[in-house]
């Protein structure tokens, strides 16, 4: 990284909490998210639960307004209001300070639920469906809609990308802000994911028998699946200058950002892990740390049986001799994977562990894989010593991708 | 931000048949689809001849098995693109592709057999996933390098720009192929004929749906020693410049709405032409396109600019050519307009 970008501002909706504070104090006693799943039905399914999430009120829209938004717009709005509240650029009326803000943003799908209405009317052929109505919908589960969605309430404009890279997408997009900035193409940026919890997806996953129908246990020798969730996370990345300038207090630094593909399969990494290590490798060159100074490490841990054994593989492998030095967790038994916004939401539970030494704990876990046993976080674990923390993300077609957050810039 | 990139190689697929001559030069004829909520009511649609040779190439490999089409245009159109690049090179080779509605096809089936039904097929889901045809192209290809999709409307394609600027800037790859890709499925039929989008037969208001995929592999400019050779093998050497703008969503008609609906108009009757969208006014090039993703197509012909695709090759470094674009949204009603404004200097 070029210039010194820090972390000014933080913000989320989690199936723990409607914000930061309440969801990671959830996540730091141990709560888990896991419920009967009745957003949508799931009759044929195996599993029948999921780790959803209560939406937080939008006082400031009308009724009207709300109906027409996405459910991943309810949750992206608020993480990305607490967001900017939390950095100092919100007025008086709940409005950007910034009017013109990139917006750098993952997700995968969007506002599917709008097209799953669609084509269920669709194909129904009834003459009754309203011709604007079917536009409305159509329309509105794009996900340059939800992104548009945030701008207004917000009331910001500026350059926005969203990035599609399956569940490593919230991480990408975090580091392309980060490659804005370090480029100085930018000099703050709001960055983050979302992700609701919709039938397609959840099907999906369901007939790929990647879901559990016990507890997600990651790094378990008896895990069985995931838990799917939903989430927006959203943080306010800045040039040390800028943030200076506005007299802005950095959170932490983001000092290192790798990315890579992995072509050994569409849905499953390579058996060695030789991609992920790359990827944590370069997010360390680029943070100019070795892998011993990385005090927690907030893992993918998906509790698949093919991820986890890889993962555990490629942490052996990129810490070497210096692996009992970390802490290592997956947050995804607490709050599920939730996919698109998965990158971003680990990223700032990441951050508070850095920030404040308290370490989300390894939950569910009855027998863990013995290479991992001696580094995952146990209940009420704490390292204030911390000075660098890692997010690490995988996902369908081989996308890797980690994040290297620091209590100070890259020397 | 000032993009600075220089275009070493193009490839696309399109309803006109493979590659970029036939692309800008030759007339594709439409055929009739029905939408799916209305099997009685055909539209005129171009698709994609996928018996020719050169797109059936690519149905032996293993790891296409499974893909749709959106996956072979687009492998077809990298390799068109990447035509003598060298193993190396390739290598370090950053892939970024800009989707609006993706992999269409499989969502719909799958959500399809969900619906009528009740069986999901796990063949199809990882298939629908946004970056699976990214995934693909880097595996057949051998691109090693960063792999982005994105998603969104037409501004995308400017985000892939970026995006590739800032990767070329940082020297994270040596190269990079920035593609874009829709494929066609009836049901973007229903879709766009809710919206009042798509031509009847013999009229000339709206547009085709389409589908296919085009893009560039691009270098920093200016770092393209040893590679005039290809530059002028391909007749080609281009220096975009690009910002974009995503404005808010005005709540009312505005001034130039009059003439963004002539431009669209007037776009279409153009594509029909010389699949060239654009018009000259001195020395600016105005677009404004509804916003949908199978203009992108059109946009990169305009981008790389059919009079100078053909330009005579010389031992001297081939023209090159500045595009600066600016692009801003404008509602009206539930309608987004996307408004592009360009402005080539030679």
């Amino acid at each position: 990284m070029t210039r010194s970008i820090v972390v000014t501002g933080l913000g989320v909706v989690t199936p723990l909490g409607e914000d930061f504070p309440l969801s990671w104090n959830a996540l730091i006693a141990g709560r888990d998210a896991q419920g009967p799943l009745d957003l949508f039905d799931t009759t044929g399914c195996r599993c029948h639960h999921a780790a959803s999430a209560s939406l937080p009120p939008l006082a400031d829209l009308s009724p009207q307004a709300i109906r027409r938004l996405a459910r991943a717009s309810r949750l992206a709005i608020p993480a990305a209001r607490e967001a900017l509240a939390s950095a100092g650029l919100l007025d008086a009326e709940g409005r950007s300070t910034l009017s013109e803000l990139p917006f750098s943003v993952s997700t995968t799908a969007g506002g599917m639920a709008f097209g799953e209405d669609f084509l269920r009317r669709v194909l129904a052929r009834n003459r009754s469906n309203s011709r604007s109505h079917l536009f409305s919908q159509v329309s509105r589960y794009l996900s340059q809609q939800q992104v548009l969605d945030v701008q207004q309430a917000l009331g910001f404009e500026g350059h926005s990308i969203i990035i599609a890279n399956a569940c490593a997408s919230g991480a990408n997009a975090i580091g392309h802000a980060a490659d804005l900035i370090s480029v100085g193409a930018a000099d703050c940026v709001l960055a983050g994911g979302f992700e609701a919890l919709t039938e397609l997806v959840f099907v999906g996953f369901d007939c790929l028998q990647a879901t559990s129908t016990d507890r997600c246990r990651p790094f378990d020798l008896n895990r069985s699946g995931l838990l799917l969730g939903e989430a927006a996370a959203f943080l306010v990345l800045e040039s040390g200058e800028h943030a200076q300038r506005r007299g802005a207090t950095p959170l932490c630094h983001l000092t290192g950002y790798g990315h890579t593909t992995d072509f050994f399969h569409l849905t499953q990494p390579q058996p060695d892990g030789a991609a992920l290590v790359e990827v944590m490798r370069a997010a360390a060159t680029g943070a100019r740390v070795a892998p011993g100074q990385i005090g927690y490490v907030n893992a993918h841990g998906t509790a698949t049986p093919v991820n986890d054994g890889v993962e555990a593989k490629a942490y052996g492998a990129f810490f070497g001799d210096a692996l009992p030095l970390t802490r290592i967790s997956s947050t995804k038994a607490a709050i599920g994977h939730t996919l698109g916004a998965a990158g971003a939401v680990e990223a700032l539970f990441a951050i508070e562990a850095l920030r404040t030494g308290r370490l989300p704990p390894q939950l569910n876990l009855q027998t863990p894989i013995p290479e991992m046993a001696p580094v995952l976080v146990g209940e009420k674990e704490s390292s204030c010593e911390m000075q660098h923390v890692m997010s690490v993300n995988l996902g369908f077609g081989g996308s890797n991708a980690a994040l290297i957050f620091s209590r100070s810039p890259s020397p | 931000m000032k993009i600075d990139l220089a275009v070493i190689g193009q490839g696309a697929v399109s309803p006109a048949g493979m590659g970029v001559d036939a692309l800008l030069h030759r007339e594709p004829v439409p055929v009739s689809v029905a939408g799916l909520g209305q099997p009685d009511q055909p539209w005129p649609v171009l698709r994609v001849d996928v018996k020719d040779p050169a797109f059936v190439r690519w149905q032996g490999e293993p790891r296409l098995r499974r893909a749709s089409s959106i996956t072979f245009f687009l492998v077809e159109a990298a390799e068109q693109a990447l035509a003598g690049v060298s193993p190396a090179d390739r290598a370090e080779t950053g892939l970024i592709v800009a989707f609006s509605a993706g992999c269409i096809t499989y969502s719909r089936r799958f959500f399809e057999g969900i619906v009528t039904q009740g069986m999901a097929s796990p063949a199809l889901f990882p298939e629908t996933v946004f970056n699976s045809p990214v995934s693909h192209v880097a595996s057949v290809l051998n691109l090693n390098g960063a792999a982005y999709a994105l998603a969104g409307d037409e501004t995308a394609w400017v985000a892939a720009l970026q995006t590739a600027s800032i990767w070329l800037q940082q020297e994270r790859v040596r190269q990079v192929l920035i593609l874009g890709a829709e494929e066609f499925d009836p049901i973007v039929l229903d879709a766009y004929r809710s919206a009042r989008w798509l031509r009847r037969q013999n009229s000339a208001r709206g547009f085709l749906a389409s589908e296919g995929a085009a893009g560039i592999l691009a270098r920093r400019a200016g770092r393209c020693a040893g590679h005039h050779d290809r530059a002028r093998r391909m007749d080609l050497s281009h220096e975009i410049g690009g910002g974009d703008r995503h404005g808010k969503d005005d709540s009312r008609l505005s001034p130039q709405s009059s003439h963004l609906s002539d431009g669209t108009a007037q776009l279409d009757g153009a594509l029909r032409d010389r699949h060239y969208c654009g018009r000259r006014n001195g020395g600016q090039l105005e677009t404004a396109l509804p916003r949908r993703g199978l203009h992108r197509l059109r946009r990169m012909a305009h981008v790389a600019g059919p009079e100078h695709a053909h330009a005579p090759a010389s031992a001297s470094p081939a023209p090159r050519l500045g595009v600066k674009s600016s692009i801003r949204f404008v509602g009206v009603g539930n309608t987004k307009i996307v408004r592009v404004t360009s402005t080539i200097s030679v």
